[in-house]
């Protein structure tokens, strides 16, 4: 009715079955087909979708209650019920599934009352219990052991707006509108087609000429030509992920591998919390936000994300007076070359980020300036991003602890839950015992924050969760593992021609709204 | 009887060294593959990153998922053990599946197959309907301003760079120039116009800029390849005792220079034809052309070593091939070669 929408994707889906998805552009295109019981909308906010209500549990968070919207039909004219829902489940914890199956693998039991009414039973409360079910498969997707091999995973059926028509290898998938779609006359476009691109500069130039109406997966770096772009008709809009850019600290001595306890082997600079507090004083995230993001995104504050969990935390403070006297009064002197000396020792520290990535190249260099003008030396030492993000096996960096400062981007999406318990419990340090499982890099160690992230796994009330992250998030401010630079955005370009064009921050949920899209001709 | 006995003597006394030449070749070229293959899956698989990174912020992942996935993908495996099964496997004619798309490797190549083969097929043949002419023409007229001026354009096809070379062709025949309708004058992205039903036309348009970059480098080579040979060629005593004989210059040319200056160009076009599998990375990557060349790109970034090894090997037993057949060809095409 409303023609036809081209979206440039700078890479290629492998496949479009939530479960066997690992890049989020997969999960981003399956969000036009796929739709799940609860997404995620726009502001960051969970939204009851296949179902009548957002789902609820019992007070001790073990039963969880679903109704089904009736009269939900998927693309290949089935209804969606309670069966699918199982089989959903039943997917999602096959060997074969690489899906995460946190909380889905603590439910021991899926009823099916009657064919509109979910209760599943849980073996321990799952706090972030909203993100389940966040997709839902037919049971008529095929056999669970063949998973791999399903017709379904290059042409999903769901229930969502549009459903894969062609997909040529290496060129462009079609979507057309789902006629069974549940809202009667939407959605309003014919089709969506999905061009895969070689990269984001083609893109950026096919959406100039109009050869393609919108382009996902856009960074921060890309603000200057977006801006010069306005005049052709071009626009961008930009969710809040919830991550940051950030400098992840070191506490142990990088030169031993794999500290479970960086008390045995403290960083020699970093383990001093008075350095910390000056290296995080001496940043002014503010004049880094103007500088390389036209002002564009706001200063990193803290760990949790806007959204359900927002917990506001003080901006840090920029003072280089204030942390040249923190370094004095913790005994690092100006030496000969300005560079601060201990006992012999310079305060030099190598800082490491994906090599090829200009905007962090550029944050490298203003942060080398700022920290020269506190008297710390910053020695840039970039390695490619599958060095840096190497895992355990692979001798990665991060996982073994070889690094003074990282520079990367990170953080929870919506529910703090699972990222605060990775990247700050101190469960979570990557050891030769636990085989390098887990994210915390920091080997950052406090007890409170422990107990309070253990706490708030074990409850599903929200404002009780959110009290005791606020408290994680405060302490981790003070205690300085991380320093947060800016927020993350997720940037979609597009051309002003298409209407209501708004997408979520959640990979999976970038279609939200998607039934709403129309072309002004 | 002597004749008969000397004619079905020849063939015999040269079809003999042949298959023993071409069976000692190609028991080298299975050792070579062999040899490739084991460097390849070494490089590969011990290249840091891989399919496991993409979960490495992703905490929602417990433990068991990622053991899970390990098991799934064989990677608890030493390394020469994996390659011991893929190697099993292949020989069995089942090259595994991508772990990306979780097809087969050989379905995802096949879908690509075709796309290259159009572009690499017409961009070989203009490329020759270039190089050809314009390689004898600038030879017979040397030191004219003809030579000068297509010397000068061969050197500056060798030389330049061709991602700038086909950056620089979209700029002026994508966004500058426009076409009657405002509409860019050739398309600078794509095989065909999405959306829009089929049209011959169409598809040429799409072919234009990416053939237009490929041939004129890669005619660059064969032009400058075939004046040497030419010029090699003219002055030797056979052609001038052609033109003593009174023949025309037409068939002096063609007849008798031309045919043996031909015979290096053989080999050069014979080991450009795995090309036409291979493809070309950095054409499609700023055409947006869906070959395999970008396939292979990809799935080399995320180590999706099915992908990669197939692309690789099959690519490399073509050039193999290609190169046999050269020799021989060559051996067929000039008596004074021996294959031995």
């Amino acid at each position: 009715m409303c023609g036809t929408l081209i979206v440039g994707s700078p890479q290629e889906p492998g496949t479009l079955n939530p479960l066997l998805a690992s890049a989020s552009i997969e999960d981003a295109i399956s969000s036009l087909s796929i739709e799940g019981l609860v997404q995620v909308n726009e502001k960051g906010e969970y939204q009851a979708v296949l179902a009548e209500a957002l789902p609820t549990v019992s007070a001790d968070g073990l039963v969880g209650d679903v109704q089904i919207t009736p009269g939900v039909k998927f693309s290949d004219g089935s209804d969606f019920t309670c069966a699918d829902v199982k089989f959903t489940l039943d997917a999602t914890l096959s060997d074969l599934s690489q899906a995460s199956t946190s909380g889905y693998g603590d439910i021991d039991s899926l009823e099916c009352p009657d064919d509109l009414t979910v209760v599943a039973t849980f073996a321990q409360a799952y706090a972030p219990y909203l993100r389940l079910f966040s997709y839902i498969l037919p049971d008529t997707a095929g056999e669970i052991a063949a998973l791999d091999t399903w017709e379904y995973n290059r042409q999903p059926i769901g229930t969502g707006p549009f459903m894969v028509q062609e997909w040529a290898a290496g060129d462009a998938i079609t979507l057309v509108r789902n006629p069974n779609y549940r809202v009667a006359g939407q959605p309003y476009l014919d089709s969506v087609i999905i061009k895969i691109l070689p990269s984001r500069e083609v893109g950026m130039q096919l959406l100039g000429t109009g050869e393609i109406g919108a382009l996902w997966d856009l960074t921060e770096a890309d603000f200057g030509a977006l801006a010069q772009m306005k005049e052709q008709g071009v626009a961008y809009v930009a969710a809040v992920t919830g991550e940051n850019e950030l400098l992840v600290l070191n506490f142990a001595d990088p030169a031993v591998d794999a500290p479970a306890d960086p008390a045995s082997a403290p960083h020699p600079i970093l383990s001093d919390l008075a350095v910390r507090q000056a290296l995080q004083m001496g940043i002014d995230k503010q004049k880094i936000v103007d500088a390389l993001l036209s002002g564009n995104v706001r200063v990193g504050t803290t760990v949790l994300p806007t959204g359900e969990f927002a917990c506001q935390q003080p901006a840090s403070v920029f003072d280089a007076e204030q942390a040249k006297d923190l370094l004095e009064s913790a005994g690092w002197l100006p030496g000969a070359d300005g560079i601060r000396e201990k006992d012999g020792k310079r305060l030099s520290l190598k800082i490491a980020t994906t090599t090829g990535n200009q905007l962090r190249e550029q944050t490298e260099q203003v942060l080398v300036e700022m920290m020269r003008n506190i008297g710390v030396e910053f020695v840039i030492d970039n390695v490619p991003s599958d060095v840096l993000f190497a895992g355990w096996d692979s001798a990665g960096m991060r996982k073994h602890g070889a690094f003074d400062v990282l520079l990367y981007t990170t953080g929870p999406g919506i529910d703090p839950d699972s990222h605060l318990f990775g990247n700050y419990h101190s469960a979570r340090i990557p050891t030769a015992e636990n085989e390098g499982t887990g994210n915390n890099y920091s080997r950052y160690i406090n007890a409170e924050v422990d107990a309070a992230i253990d706490a708030a796994a074990g409850i599903t009330d929200v404002a009780q969760r959110k009290e005791l992250y606020c408290k994680v998030a405060a302490q981790i401010n003070s205690d300085i593992p991380r320093i947060y630079l800016y927020e993350r955005l997720l940037i979609t370009g597009y051309r002003t021609n298409i209407q209501n064009f708004v997408v979520s921050p959640g990979a999976s949920d970038f279609a939200w709204g998607a039934q709403n899209w129309w072309l002004k001709p | 009887m002597m004749d008969e006995n000397s004619s079905s003597c020849i063939p015999f006394l040269i079809i003999l060294p042949m298959a023993t030449y071409l069976l000692r070749r190609s028991l080298q070229a299975l050792l070579t593959l062999f040899a490739i293959s084991i460097i390849l899956f070494g490089l590969i698989s011990s290249a840091p990153g891989g399919i496991m990174s993409a979960y490495a912020e992703n905490t929602d992942m417990t433990p068991q998922d990622i053991a899970r996935l390990r098991a799934k993908y064989g990677l608890d495996d030493p390394i020469p053990l994996r390659y011991a099964k893929w190697l099993g496997n292949t020989l069995r004619g089942d090259w595994g599946n991508s772990f990306v798309s979780k097809r087969p490797a050989l379905d995802e190549i096949a879908d690509r197959l075709p796309n290259t083969m159009l572009l690499m097929g017409v961009m070989l043949v203009v490329t020759l309907l270039i190089a050809v002419p314009l390689g004898i023409l600038s030879a017979i007229k040397q030191y004219t301003w003809f030579d000068h001026v297509s010397t000068t354009l061969a050197f500056a096809g060798q030389s330049l760079p061709v991602f700038w070379f086909g950056l620089l062709l979209i700029i002026i025949f994508s966004v500058t120039l426009r076409g009657g309708d405002g509409k860019p004058l050739l398309p600078g992205s794509g095989m065909y116009t999405l959306g829009a039903p089929f049209s011959l036309l169409d598809r040429v348009k799409h072919l234009i800029l990416p053939v237009a970059m490929l041939a004129f480098v890669s005619a660059a080579g064969y032009m400058r390849y075939l004046r040497s040979a030419m010029l090699d060629v003219i002055h030797e005593d056979y052609v001038r005792t052609a033109r003593a004989k009174g023949l025309r210059e037409r068939a002096v040319i063609c007849k008798h220079a031309l045919r043996n200056a031909l015979i290096p160009l053989v080999t050069l076009v014979g080991l450009d034809l795995p090309s036409l599998f291979g493809g070309a990375l950095f054409t499609e990557t700023i055409f947006a052309w869906p070959g395999i060349g970008r396939l292979y790109f990809n799935a080399a970034l995320k180590t999706d070593y099915p992908v990669v090894m197939a692309v690789l090997v099959i690519y490399s037993g073509l050039i193999i091939l290609s190169s046999l057949l050269v020799d021989v060809l060559y051996a067929a095409l000039d008596p004074r070669i021996r294959l031995a």
